[in-house]
C-alpha cells in the first residue's frame, strides 16, 4: 500500500443543524463522523459555521493515503470484518486490522485515514 | 510429489490420496477410506503440517507427504517447517450455501432467483467449512487462508450424508473403501484388484457380492497390513470367508450434520440428505469403534458397565469422538451400541467448532493484538536511545539512559518531557459552565478566562476516578486535561453527563491530534524566552502563543515541583518543536527526561497518580484532597456521598512516609507493630532530600494515624507531603 502521509484537515463540532447548513469549500471531502462532528479535508473558518459555540480546529492528528479502489477492496477484505458500503461516494469508519480507521469511497479510489498514534501499527499490519 | 520418500506422479485434478492410490501406495495408517473428508484414515502430514486430509487436498508436484504413525497413535505435533498462517478474508452476502451437491445447488439457485446475493462453499472447491459462530459467522479454511463469511439472511447447510464405516475386527486393514469411494478410485485409475461388495455394489466397478453381515476382515498372508478376505455371517448363522483385495463397504448413510448442529439458535437450516434419517448400525461386537483414539468395543462395554450410559458421558469416559474426525466414524456405532442395550436412541453429541484440526497459524490468522498508540515524538525518543515501555496505554520513554542526569536537569537546569499522552478535551457552549460545575467538585464559574485550576473527577459514590486541569478560554469555552490512563473513560464520562443533563455543549477530544511537551526546571523561563515567549503565563495561567515558531497553547503548572510550562501543539509539529527546544537550551544544560525521572519528581512533590496511588474507593478526604471539594456548591457528581462519608470517622488515609536509608518496593506492606496497617503505593529515593519518600495507605488506630510504622523491616516516619519544596516556592517562581 502507498505510504501514509500526514493530512491536514479541519474538525468542526457544532449542532447537527449548523453542520447541515454549512457551505463547505469546493472540492472538500466532508466526513460526518458524528451527527455533531465533521472532519473536512480543507480549511474551514469559524465564520462559515452558523453556530456561535462551534469548535473549529485545525486537525493534524491523521495520516492518510489514497488507494486505487480495487486494491483497497482487496486489502479491506482481509483486514475489515464489517461490511463496506456499496454506494459511491460513501463514508465509513470502524476497525481495520484492529485499528480505528476512517474510509472515504470515491468512484475509483479510497481515502484511508488513520489516527497518527496508530500510523506505525497500520503500516506494519497492512502491507 | 513425494510420499514417504517415494516419487508419485500427479495428474490434473488429483487429490493427494487419489494420486497415491493410483500409484499403488497406501498410507501407513489403514482403515476404511471414504474420500469424502469424513474419516481419519487418510490423515497425513503434507508439507510438514500434520492432520491433513489427503482426500481433500489437491495434489501438487512439489508436495511432500508423510504418513502418520499407525492407527490409534497421534502424530507428533512438532513441525519441521514453518507454515505461514495465511490471510483471513472477510466476505458478506445474503445467503451462504455450504455444500454444492444437488440439494445445495438447488438452494443456491432458489435464493439467487429471489434476488438474494448467494455465496457457495464446498470442499470440492477448496473451501472447507470448519465452524459456524454466532452472527452467524461461517468460517472456512481455503488454500489461500481463512475465509470469514457473514450472511445477512441465512446459512443453508447442504453437506449431505456420509457412509457408515465398519466396526469389526480388522477394520484397520488397507483395502477397505466405502462404496462411493470405490467408484471414485476406480474412475481415477486406481488398481483395486479383486473387489467384493458388502451391501449394494459400487457403480461402474466389477465386484463380487458378499452375502450376509460383515463380521471380520482378515489380512493377507504375505502382508498383514493389507486386506486379504472378509468374513460374512449369513442369516443361518454360518460364516463364509471371501478372498479379496478391496472391500466396498455400503452399510448405510448418516447425515453429515456437524456443521448444521453448530448453527442451533441461528438462522441456519439444512436441505437434502443432511436432513435425512440416520442409519443406526447393529451393535458392534468386537474391534475398534473410534479409530482416532483407538477406542474398542471392550472399552465401551467397560464404561457402560460402570454406569456411563449417556452418549455425552461415554464420550467423556472413553474420549471416543474427540479425535480428528470428531465422531464422524464412531458416533453411529456409539448410538447403536447404546440403543441396542436398551437406552433410548440418543442424539449425536453437542457439536462445537472447529470441526477440523487447525494449525495454530490458522487459528491465529486475522487476529490482531491491541495496538498501543504512539505520540508524535515516538521515533524521536527511539532515535535518542530511550528505553520505551507501554505506560498508561501508550508507548512512552522510560529513560534516556542516565536517570541521575535527567533528574539533575530538572532540578538544577531545564528539561523537556513528552506529555502528549495526557487527555485533552475542549468543551464549548452556553451550558459549558453548568456542565462542568456539575462534573467537578471545584468552582468553575469563578474561574477567570486565562486561568487554570486543578480538579478531581468523582463518580456518584464520591470516589476519585480521574484528575487534571480545567482551563477557561472564554465565558463559554474550556480546555480540560485528564490523566493518560484515564483519558478515554473521562471523555465518555463528560459526554454521558452532557447528554444526561441535556447540556447545550460541543465536545472535541484532541488527545490524538495535540502533542504536548513539558518544559520544566529553574531555567525553563530562560528557554521559553529564547523560543520567543517574552512574558510566559503566570502560575496556573494559560494562553496561546508562538514557541520557536510553533503555535502552542501554553499551560503554566507544575507536576515536577519546578517552574513548568506544558506546550500543547499540533502533533505534526512535535518533532520540530522538540528539536528546537533542545537546540535553544544546549548551553542551559537541557536534556529530556523520561517517565522514571518524572515519577521520582512528582513523588517528591507528593502528587497522587490516579490508578496507582488511588483505590476504587478513594474519596478526596482519604487522599488528603479535601481542599479540591467545595461542599458549599449546590450540587455536583458525588456531592451527597461526600457529605455523608465526611461524617464518618476516617478509617484510612493516603499519607506521606519516609525512611532515611532504605527504599522499599512499591506494594510493600505497612505494619503497626505486628498489625497490618496498609501498603505503599509509590516509593522512590529522593536525591534532593537524601532519603526514601513514599505515599501509602495507612489505617487509623483509635481514630488517629500512627506517626511511626514499619515497612520492609525498617522504621518509617509519617510526614506531610509534599516532601520537596512544601511551600511551592520553586514552582511559582
Amino acid at each position: 500500500m502507498r505510504a501514509l502521509e500526514p493530512i491536514v484537515c479541519t474538525r468542526v463540532v457544532a449542532t447537527p443543524a449548523a453542520l447541515d447548513a454549512v457551505s463547505w469549500p469546493m472540492g472538500a471531502i466532508v466526513l460526518r463522523v458524528a451527527p455533531d462532528e465533521a472532519l473536512v479535508t480543507a480549511e474551514v473558518t469559524t465564520a462559515t459555521v452558523p453556530d456561535p459555540h462551534a469548535i473549529v480546529e485545525r486537525e493534524t492528528g491523521f495520516v492518510a493515503a489514497w488507494v486505487e479502489s480495487r486494491r483497497a477492496l482487496e486489502l479491506l477484505e482481509q483486514f475489515c470484518t464489517w461490511e463496506l458500503p456499496h454506494a459511491r461516494p460513501a463514508f465509513a469508519q470502524g476497525a481495520v486490522a484492529g485499528l480505528p480507521v476512517k474510509l472515504w469511497f470515491d468512484a475509483d479510489r479510497v481515502l484511508i485515514l488513520v489516527p497518527a498514534p496508530f500510523a506505525t501499527d497500520f503500516a506494519e499490519r497492512v502491507p | 510429489m513425494i510420499v514417504d520418500g517415494q516419487a508419485v506422479r500427479v495428474r490434473d485434478g488429483d487429490t493427494v490420496l487419489v494420486a497415491m492410490r493410483r500409484a499403488g501406495l497406501h498410507l501407513t495408517n489403514g482403515g476404511c477410506l471414504c474420500l469424502a473428508g469424513d474419516c481419519p484414515h487418510c490423515l497425513a502430514a503434507i508439507d510438514h503440517v500434520a492432520y491433513r486430509r489427503t482426500c481433500q487436498v489437491q495434489a501438487r508436484d512439489s508436495m511432500v507427504v508423510e504418513s502418520h504413525p499407525a492407527r490409534g497413535r497421534l502424530p507428533p505435533l512438532e513441525s519441521r517447517g514453518v507454515r505461514p498462517s495465511g490471510t483471513t478474508r472477510h466476505m458478506h452476502c445474503d445467503v451462504v450455501v455450504i455444500g454444492q451437491g444437488k440439494a445445495g445447488q438447488a438452494a443456491a439457485r432458489e435464493a439467487g432467483a429471489s434476488g438474494l446475493e448467494v455465496l457457495t462453499l464446498d470442499t470440492v472447491d477448496g473451501q472447507d467449512v470448519i465452524g459456524i459462530y454466532p452472527g452467524p459467522l461461517v468460517v472456512a479454511r481455503t488454500d489461500r487462508g481463512t475465509l470469514h463469511v457473514r450472511p445477512r439472511v441465512e446459512v443453508v447447510v447442504a453437506t449431505g450424508a456420509m457412509e457408515i464405516q465398519p466396526a469389526v475386527p480388522g477394520n484397520d486393514l488397507r483395502g477397505l473403501v466405502t462404496r462411493r469411494a470405490t467408484t471414485r478410485l476406480a474412475r481415477a485409475g486406481a488398481d483395486l484388484g479383486r473387489v467384493v461388495a458388502i451391501g449394494p455394489p459400487p457403480d461402474d466397478v466389477p465386484s463380487a457380492r458378499a452375502q450376509g453381515a460383515l463380521v471380520k476382515c482378515e489380512p493377507r498372508s504375505d502382508d498383514p497390513s493389507r486386506l486379504g478376505a472378509v468374513v460374512m455371517r449369513r442369516e443361518d448363522g454360518t460364516e463364509a470367508r471371501v478372498a479379496c483385495d478391496t472391500a466396498s463397504i455400503a452399510l448405510g448413510l448418516t447425515p453429515r450434520d456437524a456443521i448444521l448442529r453448530l448453527g442451533r439458535g441461528m438462522p441456519v437450516r439444512g436441505v437434502g440428505e443432511v436432513m435425512g434419517p440416520a442409519t443406526i448400525p447393529g451393535p458392534p461386537i468386537a474391534g475398534t469403534v473410534c479409530p482416532c483414539l483407538g477406542v474398542t468395543v471392550d472399552d465401551l462395554s467397560s464404561v457402560y458397565a460402570r454406569g456411563f450410559r449417556d452418549l455425552e458421558l461415554v464420550k467423556r469416559a472413553t474420549l471416543a469422538g474427540t479425535g480428528p474426525c470428531q465422531g464422524a466414524v464412531c458416533v453411529p456405532h456409539l448410538r447403536g451400541f447404546l440403543a441396542h442395550r436398551g437406552t433410548p436412541l440418543q442424539s449425536p453429541f453437542t457439536a462445537r467448532p472447529v470441526t477440523r484440526a487447525l494449525t495454530l497459524g490458522e487459528a491465529a490468522s486475522g487476529a490482531q493484538h491491541q495496538a498501543t498508540p504512539r505520540t508524535g515524538l515516538d521515533a524521536e525518543h527511539r532515535r535518542l536511545g530511550a528505553r520505551m515501555d507501554r505506560l498508561g496505554g501508550w508507548w512512552r520513554p522510560w529513560t534516556y539512559g542516565d536517570d541521575a542526569a535527567e533528574y539533575a536537569a530538572v532540578r538544577e537546569a531545564v528539561s523537556i518531557c513528552d506529555v502528549g499522552t495526557l487527555g485533552k478535551l475542549q468543551v464549548s457552549g452556553p451550558d459549558a459552565v453548568r456542565l462542568l460545575e456539575y462534573l467537578y467538585p471545584t468552582r468553575i464559574a469563578t474561574l477567570a478566562p486565562g486561568r487554570l485550576r486543578y480538579a478531581v473527577l468523582l463518580n456518584e459514590r464520591g470516589y476519585v476516578i480521574d484528575d487534571g486541569l480545567v482551563g477557561r478560554e472564554s465565558e463559554t469555552r474550556f480546555t480540560l486535561t485528564f490523566t493518560t490512563g484515564g483519558a478515554t473513560q473521562a471523555e465518555l464520562w463528560v459526554r454521558d453527563w452532557a447528554e444526561a443533563l441535556a447540556a447545550d455543549v460541543r465536545i472535541l477530544n484532541r488527545t490524538w491530534s495535540q502533542g504536548a511537551i513539558n518544559v520544566t526546571g529553574p531555567r525553563a523561563k530562560i528557554l521559553l524566552g529564547r523560543a520567543g515567549v517574552v512574558n510566559p503565563p503566570d502560575y496556573l495561567h494559560h494562553r496561546v502563543d508562538e514557541v520557536a515558531g510553533v503555535r502552542c497553547h501554553i499551560f503554566r503548572l507544575s507536576f515536577t515541583g519546578e517552574v513548568s510550562f506544558e506546550l500543547h501543539h499540533p502533533v505534526t509539529e512535535s518533532v520540530a518543536l522538540w528539536r528546537r527546544l533542545l537546540d535553544l537550551g544546549g548551553d542551559l544544560g537541557i536534556r529530556p527526561h523520561g517517565l522514571e525521572t518524572l515519577m521520582r519528581l512528582r513523588l517528591e512533590k507528593g502528587h497522587v497518580i490516579v490508578g496507582q496511588d488511588t483505590d476504587f474507593d478513594s474519596t478526596p478526604r482519604r487522599l488528603g484532597l479535601d481542599w479540591a471539594v467545595r461542599l458549599d456548591k449546590p450540587d455536583f457528581v458525588g456531592r451527597q456521598a461526600i457529605a455523608r462519608t465526611n461524617r464518618l470517622p476516617l478509617d484510612r488515609q493516603l499519607v506521606g512516609l519516609e525512611i532515611p536509608d532504605h527504599t522499599p518496593p512499591e506494594g510493600a506492606l505497612v505494619w503497626m507493630r505486628t498489625t497490618y496497617a496498609g501498603y505503599v503505593t509509590s516509593s522512590t529515593w529522593s536525591p534532593a532530600l537524601g532519603k526514601a519518600v513514599m505515599l501509602g495507605w495507612v489505617r487509623t488506630s483509635d481514630g488517629a494515624l500512627p506517626d511511626e510504622v514499619t515497612i520492609d523491616g525498617r522504621r518509617a516516619r509519617r510526614v506531610a507531603a509534599p516532601f520537596y519544596d512544601p511551600e511551592g516556592v520553586r514552582a511559582r517562581a
